[in-house]
């Protein structure tokens, strides 16, 4: 078994495969990580993600129109509780620059910001309508570790973990929660919640989900969600709505929907729900 | 007394001529043609033959329109179907082995 770790997208990403001679896949795999992270950041001002929400208008590459897409699709798929449309909620509640550069504490926010406006996609060019803005954090890490799963899946069966958002080729073990672990073959699995990338405004502690229906960050009875889904952009996607709606509502959407899911609440509280058991 | 034979030309010519108007006046037939007996009975089964395939065809169409309702409604539950088993995850166990690696939050 080989692995390699790396800092991309703003948290740390692992590379394992069972293949020993895989140093070109894993090599490609990193770069193919730090591609997309060029492609898709919103610190970057010269990213094509920057650009699109400067211009609120561009001719736009593949990957680009596929996450949008692909997100767009998600936001329709939740019920609007994910949405790419979050970038000023989240600005506003102080999350404006990298997570590594953010201070320990500043000014309260004012409040929340409006989410869920038009974008639209039209042959190679996205629109985003009047004051809209993207931010693709909720779905970039999955995007980005089944593309580099693809890649490295060349050299044999792996799994890319992109700080938490994990893209599965074969058969692995996956702790999920303090003892717990699960065995997935293939798809994806992924963990939203609030017990970190965490910050302080005006004393009060902060996180990076916001509701799309107050453009705030998220107020509800769970701690964190861990979704096992088809691949790492769906679970991503379903950890970050299945979060949004809360203990009970999770449970039962999880297992209308059949998605395998760990629920653990603020009271430390783990609910098993979708199928698992 | 009109004996002037002049005269009597001049009256036997207006004679002839009122005759002649007048019958040029009733071969005309000014007067509307009307009742049963001027209808043609080809015209009037035709006229209802029409009235009975614009009738038919408003059935045909409304038929025809239900059977596409249904349809679509079974293509769109199939294609559900469909999308739910390509959705669908992949199978997963909890196992006591230990993990290769831990998911967190992102």
């Amino acid at each position: 078994m080989k692995r390699r770790v790396f800092k991309s997208m703003g948290t740390e990403i692992e590379l394992i495969t069972l293949a020993q001679d895989a140093d070109a896949q894993l090599s490609d795999a990193e770069a193919e990580f730090h591609r997309l992270e060029g492609l898709l950041t919103r610190f970057d001002p010269a990213s094509e993600l920057s650009r699109l929400n400067a211009n609120a208008a561009l001719e736009a590459g593949p990957e680009l129109r596929e996450i949008v897409r692909l997100a767009l699709e998600g936001r329709s798929n939740t019920g609007g509780r994910f949405d790419p449309t979050v970038h000023d909620a989240v600005a506003a509640a102080g999350y404006d620059r990298t997570f590594a550069e953010l201070p320990d504490d500043g000014p309260a926010p004012s409040g929340g910001s409006p989410c869920g406006g038009g974008v639209r996609l039209s042959g190679r060019r996205i629109e985003l309508d009047e004051g809209v803005r993207l931010d693709l954090g909720g779905i970039g890490k999955g995007y980005a570790a089944e593309h580099a799963a693809t890649i490295l899946s060349a050299a044999g069966p792996c799994l890319v973990n992109a700080g938490g958002d994990i893209a599965l080729r074969g058969t692995w073990t996956i702790g999920v929660d303090e003892g717990l672990t699960l065995e997935l073959t293939g798809g994806g699995l992924a963990t939203s919640g609030r017990d970190r990338r965490t910050w302080r405004r005006g004393g009060k502690e902060l996180h990076h989900l916001i509701d799309p229906a107050t453009g705030e960050p998220a107020a509800c009875d769970l701690l964190r969600a861990s979704v096992v889904a088809r691949d790492a952009i769906q679970a991503e996607i379903w950890a970050k709505a299945l979060f949004l709606a809360g203990s009970h509502a999770a449970a039962a959407e999880a297992d209308a929907n059949r998605l395998p899911c760990v629920l653990v609440t603020r009271k430390g509280e783990t609910r098993l729900a979708g199928g698992l058991a | 007394m009109m004996t002037s034979p002049v005269g009597r030309m001049y009256a036997t010519a207006l004679t002839l001529f009122t005759f002649f108007v007048a019958w040029a006046l009733v071969a005309a037939k000014p007067w509307p043609a009307n009742g049963p007996a001027s209808a043609d009975p080809r015209l009037l089964a035709l006229q209802a033959r029409e009235i009975k395939v614009r009738r038919e065809s408003i059935q045909t169409r409304r038929l025809v329109q239900q059977r596409w309702d249904i349809y679509r409604a079974r293509l769109a539950k199939r294609n559900q179907r469909i999308a739910a088993a390509a959705a669908a995850p992949p199978p997963v166990r909890i196992v006591t082995a230990p993990a290769t690696t831990v998911t967190r939050t992102s």
